[in-house]
């Protein structure tokens, strides 16, 4: 007589209590047609920390005092892949939406527009944004534009430096686009080395407030998908250090799971026909 | 005019907001600038300086600009001592909402430190003040937070007060809550919020 | 069919209106605090609004000062409150309410008050 091993399940008053658990931690709601994908999650931490059921493995979420299954958790449901022109919409946002209100607001074209991507990862956002301004912003004829961009990780920005893809980072990329900002590099591809010298790396812990007050006066800060691997007080601390980094009016977008509804009060919610991003108001000091 | 390779911070960047200085009484006094720049830049550069707790605390009840408000919270959160849960506290008491609410988020961040303070908040007169302990209990990773809870609704004599810790008793509870919400539910016999929020409550524990 | 914002920070606050709400026929979507009302609303806007005072980053007085400060068909808000005194009520006017009930709230009186201020609203 063979006795079956109960195998664990998520049942749907745990999938409910979950669901509603980790909106409020992180405003990621999930609908019922992710249920597979959030089980399979689940149960894989489940596995990893020894929780042969869902209520002692929620127990751990609700309570571990360092939060860090929570943190491996966020990570798992998050599981992002940066390529070129990922969120295309935020960039047609930038140049249809943004940087004509930021035109429009300045005087003379003599200082320059002022662009960060935070994190960097290995490159393709602030590359990408180099890209497309050249591609779809004709203004760039009169103004100068500044594009910094910032990671924790030295390694990391080691690699966005020498700007090296391998194919699929690149498979969103039209055949014109690829020929003309890319050179084949064996299997790879190389961004162009005129590009890969207006872009400016630097090391950033966005944590760390001397690290940041360096970074300043900037027009628009594309920082998305990084703010969700935070606790509640870091993200609050981040975005206020962005609100300081940005001139009046200036913008901040972030990664399409995040809301500053969640993080911060400080800015103001702007909806484009492209995207909702949020701006520091213009009478802000 | 193309694209150009630029600094972190441009050179004529002049950083006129920290020309104080930056030792704790500079600080303190910048607090109290005329400028909410210096103000809040001064706000963020105490966060090191438990001994300016006192000082924020008092800033945090004047202050005038959301910006500044919002850096002197984050920073009485990360300093987080008796000072500051105290001065946090003695927000729950005061008209402004918006500064009653500020103070129930950033006490919900601070577990180990608003513990101590918790018997004493729920037996406040004023179930309003009741009403916030329980809305800071909600976040709280503490182990007593479900006694507490048993606690509200076997004994407070405020429906909202209840109606609030039958929320949580949702997600914390376990089969010990059971007898209490039983006893919510006769107490609070024509209360349909009460009765839908308890019954709720009860079949999430019994789908344990 | 009607569209109903339902503003509070408490789950079961929530779903309980949700409940009754839907049960009377109205769409109902839920917003955990001010700030993500105003989000929602961007996107659509809604024929009524059901506001909690008490909520983090953005409580009720603040969305509805923001809310009648915005660009968008403005609708009838009906502001929830734990609390009695005579300035609360005052405030909550002054920032835009059209009505400020207190908790606990039972059913029908809910669906009274949600009928009679959306045919309010639509007479000149």
């Amino acid at each position: 007589m063979s006795v079956m091993p109960t195998l664990p399940r998520i049942s749907d008053e745990d999938f409910q209590k979950f669901r509603e658990f980790f909106y409020r931690k992180t405003g990621m709601l999930f609908e019922d047609g992710k249920r597979y994908f959030v089980d399979k999650r689940l149960l894989e931490r489940m596995a990893a920390t020894n929780n042969e059921t869902f209520r002692g493995y929620f127990t751990l979420l609700r309570f571990q005092a360092s939060g860090g299954e929570l943190q491996t958790l966020i990570n798992l449901m998050t599981v992002n892949e940066t390529y070129f022109f990922r969120e295309e919409y935020q960039f047609r946002c930038l140049v249809d939406s943004m940087l004509a209100e930021i035109v429009a607001q300045r005087s003379s074209s003599t200082k320059p527009i002022r662009i960060w991507s935070v994190p960097s990862s290995s490159g393709e956002e602030p590359y990408g944004i180099a890209i497309y301004l050249l591609e779809h912003w004709p203004l760039l004829r009169q103004w100068d534009v500044e594009i910094i961009s910032s990671d924790i990780d030295t390694q990391i920005l080691k690699q966005a430096k020498q700007g090296l893809y391998a194919e699929r980072a690149v498979q969103h990329l039209p055949e014109p686009l690829l020929k003309k900002y890319f050179q084949r590099v064996g299997a790879h591809y190389q961004v162009r080395k005129t590009l890969r010298e207006v872009v400016e790396f630097t090391q950033v812990n966005v944590s760390d407030s001397a690290d940041m007050r360096s970074h300043r006066h900037f027009d628009v800060i594309f920082c998305r998908n990084l703010l969700i691997y935070f606790d509640d007080l870091s993200r609050k601390k981040t975005a206020e250090s962005f609100f300081d980094a940005l001139n009046p009016g200036g913008f901040i977008c972030l990664g399409h799971s995040e809301a500053m509804s969640r993080i911060s009060p400080l800015f103001q919610i702007r909806r484009f026909p492209e995207a909702i991003v949020y701006q520091k108001p213009l009478e802000a000091r | 005019m193309a694209l150009k390779k630029g600094k972190p911070t441009p050179t004529l960047d002049i950083p006129g907001e920290r020309q104080q200085a930056r030792d704790l009484d500079g600080l303190v006094q910048a607090l109290q600038a005329d400028d909410p720049l210096m103000r809040r830049w001064a706000a963020r550069d105490l966060t090191p300086h438990p001994e300016a707790a006192a000082a924020l605390v008092a800033q945090l009840r004047r202050e005038t600009e959301n910006s500044v408000l919002q850096v002197i919270l984050t920073s009485l959160t990360a300093i987080g001592d008796d000072t500051a849960v105290q001065g946090l506290i003695d927000c729950l008491y005061l008209e402004d909402a918006m500064l009653r609410n500020a103070a129930i988020e950033v006490l919900k961040e601070l577990p180990d430190q608003v513990a101590p303070f918790m018997d004493r908040l729920l037996q406040d007169p004023d179930p309003d003040v009741r009403i916030f302990a329980v809305d800071v209990l909600e976040s709280l990773r503490h182990p007593r937070v479900e006694d507490w809870l048993i606690e509200v609704i076997s004994q407070d004599p405020h429906v909202n007060v209840c109606a609030t810790a039958v929320d949580l008793l949702g997600e914390v509870g376990s089969d010990q809550a059971k007898a209490a919400l039983a006893s919510l539910k006769q107490r609070f016999a024509d209360e349909p919020y009460i009765q839908f929020a308890a019954d709720l409550a009860l079949k999430r524990i019994e789908a344990e | 069919m009607k569209r109903i914002l339902v503003i509070d920070d408490a789950a079961t606050v929530r779903l309980y209106h949700r409940e009754i709400l839907e049960k009377a026929g109205f769409v109902v979507a839920e917003a955990i605090n001010g700030l993500e009302a105003l989000e929602k609303l961007e996107e659509a806007p809604f024929d009524l609004y059901l506001v909690d005072i008490n909520m983090p980053k953005l409580d009720g007085y603040g969305f509805l000062r923001a809310l009648r400060q915005l660009d968008v068909p403005q609708a009838p808000a009906i502001m929830i409150s734990t609390e009695s005194s005579a300035s609360d009520r005052q405030t909550a006017l002054v920032a835009g309410a059209n009505l400020y009930i207190l908790k606990p709230i039972k059913p029908e009186q809910l669906l009274l008050h949600v009928h009679g201020l959306l045919g309010e609203w639509h007479q000149p």
